[in-house]
């Protein structure tokens, strides 16, 4: 078990290298000059030549890479080149944010897909199933863009039960208690928008798996013992289609994480996805490496997670042994 | 027990026949400007105006408008008249109501070039009214004979045409440019298709080789192409999509080759993991030690296999290629030169029509889209339920 | 019927209806605010979201209103009124002068002609921008009306190339006047429709007319920043671009100066004319204003003529506030979002109640010195103050805190100089309680020279030396003379002298998040202006308060 561990650690490492070099590499070859977006028109040439020296972009690119490596694993992004404020000052609060709406979504998604699914398997034929399918073909085939404005139309602004943006009222609620309530209620209409949109492929998924599962002859088996319905489909029928689950759940991760991107857009949300993508179209380098370095990091950890999961949920992966045959 | 074919396969066929057979058949440029921008459809009733144009000329000096609707959005009066004698003319403007307005003038001997539009705030300034008044509302106060005379001396020569746009257009109305929403709706079809299909049928050849390919060989070669997806994973899609528009170019092709690219890894994955559990099941065991080669196995047991899985990818697999075009089109990322529902919608959406309520600019587009994706989703399930029979529900289609 | 509410609405284009003259003529010196005590800038990026809010009553003021389609519908709102100003603005659409065959100005005055900008205007803007002839915006005190104008008239162009010997293959395209060879392809650099919609939009339409004379022409859509680059490198055929310009005329020495064609200079046309050269040069280094109109008007008049540009338009700026409120202030040169609002406005009814002000970016760092982003400048106009303000009516010069001041050309070593004497108001105090004096002026100027720092460089490169003879007297001597150091030293912010000491590195300075040395309550973001920064919540809101010590209230 340990040299699985320190393997998986190994390679999460390789993985978080390749990152960092694909982020400084993709954003390098981006086409333009940085120069460009921070110079007011009445800037002579030498207040422009001034300002590529200040931000050091005469280096050789080795060094470059060098620096950058360092300071991506100390967490030190560096100056932004448009708000000339150290990145990681500005991400930080974005990253609870978008946390706060990925979690959200990604559990309550996951949860409420997986417990329809099951439910969608074990009775052929039933409302359940019906309802799985149909919402569930509906809600993936709905540019989620498009679902999430006419929500935004619709309950915030022609009846308005929700805010029309951001996480915070104005003023501010005076109690902590309050604040935190304020909070939700902000955080619902996106995270509630993400669940609506993304549950459905999660419910068909795992009514297919499940179904696969129920035909098996351990399922039978278990049955043939008499064996309570509920413990039959949970403990085995879903134990064994657990593994395919956390594929999907890995995934699903950097798609939810896109839909970051057009969630806090639609939304005005304060988040890491808004921050990349206002990075990436002001081809600020030092930002839009560390907002992408932090998705990814994201993403790595879930994939770590899953591979665990993954292993204890499925014994015959033989873990160890496995390959160097 | 044969039923008929789903309602996915032959909506599949009405689609390609539209995409097919709709864009030659329509009656010209579908970037024309047909009716003034966001025009409603023709049929969803109230009190617009339809079209008028008339023309003052040397023989008719006069236009009377017998107006019985709201006044028109705008009014545009364009053209030359040639005039011999020295003498100042005027065009005036008589409403129903007796109001009378001086639209234009002259001093007339020569050759008088009129350019007017209701929308100029030079106009609005010349009628008196502040800058946000409409001046059609001014000139149409209300029903009945409202008349455009031209004062002074007869032309000799030329003509000025008037013209009112009309309030509402076609099936489904126009656009902010005032095009016709019908035509762009059919040319667009063809691109979430095209996008849609090839995207995927990339993605899932390239997934589907490279996952049986780790999964069945195992060793390094497993181990470094799952950190290449691993790698591929962790990078957030949407927005390696934007750098790579970024630098390619947001030509379709250019589109579809990086939807591809970036989207065989979930395939790739899910059938690898399916190959590993094959691999170490028993029959493959015997296989192997009845002497049969990799590839036999690959090609006679693996594939057949992986095929269901494959095919849940494709099913779902369209559907998010287009809906990845549309999210790309959304953030403004698709070649704006290529009508596409997802451009349709991004520009409704950037010139507010949303918030203006313009429904016929949203809902074609955002129907179309899902309904698309809704036909794939079922062909694939219908695909997947011929080759695993378990799978097919009671009654859920 | 004209709707009441009209009424409201400040005039512009010298239209002046009987009745409102009243609120046309805005008084200056009436302005005794701020009156409101909170103000809260709410980020609001999408534009969708701005104008949902502003029709719920989520937002009181929103300036910088692009759409028609949202004009149309807010001109519509009865709760809402709207104002319009011209923008110091201007689009146009360059050539590269260096090369064939745009060095030839008849094919030039002929693209002028083919290109429809009123129709483009009507089109896509419904009216709601002005096209113009001229390389100044109408708003422009020096704008100079009586130019060369090149009517639309597509007829007339291909007679004006005939006439020069162009011909014209059998295609249509043209051919130069002594040559057989049709004019090669060509491309007309353009932002993508991602970035500015209307700007490709207009691309479009241009290229349209210009192949229509014989001009074998299409848009490249390029990333702003890549299509800046090949400007920079010189390596493009046309061009289109706009420009936000300050009052000041001199920017057409910027753009069209020789001296101002180098790689990524701002003559990216590359004119060199030596009769303009000395009108701009004149207009630059002007002694006085009147020299300085002269030369400007002079300028646009040989600009109309040489055509190295085809200005298109320019952008009016349209802003709405919701009516509940009074005191509101917009000018035919001024739209209603503006410092003279804050400093006026009051609720119609009911007792005191925070603004909420439309910030369409989240402010970059709040950094005075280092930003040079407009959103965070929409703050920290309201915290920072220069020593002359702008007049939102005449757009001339204002006492602000100083209360008067000289400019006089005077010999030195090495010829004239010119020399700004400003006197200082007295009774001004930093918000942190310390007294302002020209010590504070001095320090300022100072450390932007010392420092070299971009924003400003430009505005003080050219002092020579500051005297501070007494605590209200301040005296700039520049290097050399120029009538726009007035408007360079006199409309920079003026910093706190003991807050700048502790500044130790200036670019990464983040005044809003240290502690006052002297006000514990209050951080180092601290100006002699109108509003005190209170709190910056990254993506919701920045919250200011009345400076309770402001100057201008001092006589309630």
């Amino acid at each position: 078990m340990r040299s699985y561990w320190t393997k998986r650690v190994l390679g999460a490492a390789a993985v978080l290298l390749l990152v960092i070099a694909a982020n400084f590499f993709l954003f390098r070859i981006m086409p333009g000059d940085v120069v460009s977006t921070i110079v007011d028109p009445r800037f002579s040439p030498e207040a422009k030549e001034r300002m590529r020296e200040v931000f050091g972009l005469d280096l050789p690119l080795g060094r470059q890479f060098a620096v950058y490596v360092r300071r991506m694993l100390t967490f030190d992004f560096g100056i932004s080149f448009l708000s000339q404020r150290p990145v990681w000052d500005e991400l930080k609060s974005r990253v609870p944010n978008t946390v706060a709406l990925l979690g959200s979504a990604l559990v309550l998604s996951s949860a409420l897909g997986t417990w329809l699914g099951v439910k969608a398997a074990r009775k052929r034929g039933g409302f359940t199933e019906k309802v799985v399918l149909l919402s569930g073909s509906v809600s993936f085939s709905f540019p989620s863009f498009f679902v999430q404005l006419v929500l935004l139309l619709l309950l915030a602004y022609t009846f308005p039960l929700f805010p029309l943006r951001g996480s915070v009222s104005i003023p501010l609620p005076q109690t902590g208690t309050a604040r935190a309530l304020d909070y939700l209620w902000h955080l619902l209409l996106p995270a509630g928008s993400l669940v609506l949109l993304g549950f459905g492929s999660w419910a068909i998924y795992v009514r297919n798996l499940m179904v696969k599962t129920l035909g098996e002859d351990f399922i039978l088996m278990a049955r043939a013992k008499g064996l309570p319905e509920g413990r039959v489909l949970w403990n085995h029928a879903f134990r064994s289609a657990l593994p395919p689950v956390l594929t999907l759940f890995l995934l699903a991760l950097p798609g939810i994480v896109s839909g970051a991107v057009l969630t806090e857009t639609v939304f005005s949300l304060h988040g890491v996805g808004k921050y990349l993508l206002d990075s990436i179209m002001g081809h600020d380098y030092p930002a839009a490496g560390a907002a992408f370095y932090i998705l990814g990091l994201l993403t790595i950890a879930s994939n770590l997670a899953a591979d665990a999961a993954y292993a204890l949920a499925d014994p015959r992966i033989r873990v160890g042994g496995r390959v160097q045959s | 027990m044969r039923k008929p074919p789903r309602w996915s396969f032959m909506a599949f066929l009405l689609i390609l026949a539209v995409a097919a057979a709709g864009p030659p058949m329509l009656p010209g440029d579908p970037g024309r400007t047909m009716a003034k921008p966001f025009a409603p459809p023709a049929w969803s009733g109230g009190d617009a105006p339809p079209p008028f144009s008339g023309a003052i000329t040397p023989a008719s000096r006069e236009i009377t408008i017998d107006w019985k609707w709201d006044a028109p959005e705008n009014l545009t009066l364009k053209g030359q008249l040639a005039f011999d004698e020295d003498s100042p003319v005027r065009l005036v403007w008589t409403t129903a109501e007796g109001g009378s307005f001086t639209l234009a003038s002259f001093r007339g001997g020569s050759l008088w070039e009129v350019d007017l539009d209701a929308r100029d705030m030079a106009f609005k300034t010349g009628l008196g009214i502040p800058p946000f008044a409409s001046a059609t509302s001014l000139l149409f106060p209300g029903r009945g004979v409202q008349t455009l005379s031209l004062e002074g001396p007869a032309p000799s020569g030329g003509s000025l045409d008037l013209a009112l746009p009309g309030g509402r257009w076609g099936l489904l109305g126009t656009d902010q440019r005032g095009r016709d929403v019908l035509s762009l709706f059919i040319v667009g079809v063809r691109v979430s298709l095209l996008v849609g299909i090839s995207a995927t049928l990339l993605a899932s050849l390239l997934g589907l080789s490279i996952g049986l390919t780790s999964g069945y060989l195992g060793g390094a070669a497993d181990a470094l192409i799952m950190r290449a997806v691993d790698v591929l994973l962790s990078i957030p899609v949407l927005p390696i999509l934007m750098v790579f528009v970024g630098i390619w170019g947001k030509g379709l092709w250019q589109l579809v080759m990086i939807l591809g690219l970036f989207s065989w890894m979930g395939t790739a994955r899910t059938v690898r993991s399916l190959a590993l559990s094959l691999r170490e099941s028993c029959y493959v065991e015997n296989l192997r030690s009845l002497g049969a080669g990799p590839w036999y196995i690959l090609y006679r047991h693996l594939l057949p296999e992986a095929m269901p899985v494959v095919l849940a990818a494709v099913s779902l697999g369209v559907p998010g290629a287009i809906l990845a075009e549309a999210g790309l089109s959304f953030l403004g990322l698709s070649d704006p030169r290529v009508i596409s529902w997802g451009r349709m919608l991004h520009e409704a959406h950037g010139f507010g029509a949303f918030t203006a309520g313009a429904w016929w600019l949203i809902i074609p587009p955002g129907l179309g889209i899902s309904l698309i994706c809704l036909v794939f989703l079922d062909m694939g399930r219908a695909i997947e339920e011929m080759a695993d029979p378990r799978l097919k529900g009671g009654g859920g289609r | 019927m004209i709707p009441r509410r009209f009424l409201s609405l400040i005039l512009f284009l010298g239209l002046i209806l009987q009745g409102k003259a009243a609120c046309a003529d805005f008084d200056v010196s009436s302005v005794k605010g701020p009156h409101i005590k909170d103000l809260y800038m709410v980020i609001y990026r999408d534009p969708d979201s701005q104008m949902l809010a502003l029709q719920k009553g989520e937002l009181d003021v929103l300036g910088d209103i692009a759409r028609p389609s949202d004009v149309d519908r807010l001109a519509s709102n009865q709760e809402i009124s709207l104002s319009i100003s011209r923008g110091f603005h201007l689009f146009f659409m360059g050539f590269n002068l260096r090369k064939e065959p745009w060095n030839d100005r008849t094919l030039r005055h002929a693209a002028a002609m083919a290109v429809p900008s009123r129709q483009i205007v009507r089109d896509i803007f419904s009216g709601y921008s002005e096209p113009v002839d001229t390389y100044l915006p109408p708003v422009s005190p020096y704008y100079e009306p009586d130019v060369t104008v090149h009517e639309h008239d597509p007829a007339k162009a291909r007679q004006i190339l005939a006439d020069a010997g162009w011909k014209w293959s059998t295609e249509g395209t043209l051919i130069p006047p002594g040559g057989d060879r049709p004019l090669k392809a060509v491309k007309l650099l353009s932002p993508t429709a991602q970035v500015a919609p209307t700007t490709a939009e207009i691309s479009n339409r241009i290229a349209e007319a210009l192949k229509s004379i014989g001009i074998p022409l299409s848009v490249e859509p390029l990333d702003f920043s890549s299509m800046i680059s090949r400007l920079d490198r010189h390596d493009f055929d046309l061009f289109v671009m706009a420009w936000s310009l300050s009052r000041d005329p001199d920017s057409l020495f910027a753009f069209f100066h020789s001296s101002m064609d180098v790689p990524g200079g701002y003559n990216i046309q590359g004119l060199h004319d030596p009769e303009l050269d000395k009108v701009l040069e004149e207009l630059r280094w002007a002694p006085d204003e009147k020299t300085a109109d002269g030369a400007a008007r002079k300028a646009q008049r040989m600009l109309s003529d040489i055509s190295p540009w085809i200005p298109i338009y320019s952008r009016y700026m349209v802003a709405a506030v919701r009516d509940d409120w009074e005191g509101v202030v917009s000018t035919r040169s001024t739209s209603a979002d503006n410092l003279w609002t804050l400093l006026n406005m009051r609720p119609l009814h009911g007792g005191e109640r925070p603004v909420m002000w439309c910030l369409p970016e989240e402010p970059r760092s709040l950094n005075p010195l280092g930003t040079s982003s407009a959103y965070d400048w929409q703050v920290l106009a309201l915290i920072y103050e220069g020593l002359i303000a702008v007049d939102p009516e005449t757009l001339g010069d204002l006492p602000w805190l100083a209360t008067d001041w000289k400019v006089e050309t005077v010999d030195g070593e090495g010829g004239p100089h010119t020399r700004l004497t400003f006197t200082l108001r007295e009774g001004v105090r930093w918000q942190d309680g310390i007294p302002f004096t020209s010590r504070d002026v001095r320090k300022t100027l100072e450390f932007l020279k010392e420092h070299e720092i971009p924003r400003y460089y430009d505005n003080v490169r050219d002092i020579e030396r500051i005297d501070t003879p007494d605590d209200h007297t301040v005296i700039v001597t520049m290097g050399n003379v120029s009538y726009w150091h007035l408007h360079n030293i006199g409309g920079s912010p003026v910093f706190p002298a003991h807050i700048l000491e502790t500044v130790k590195d200036w670019e990464s300075w983040q005044p809003a998040r240290e502690t006052n040395p002297s006000v514990k309550e209050l951080t180092s973001l601290v100006g002699t202006g109108p509003f005190v920064f209170r709190e910056y919540r990254p993506g919701e809101f920045v919250h200011l308060v009345r400076n309770e010590g402001f100057w201008l209230l001092g006589g309630d």
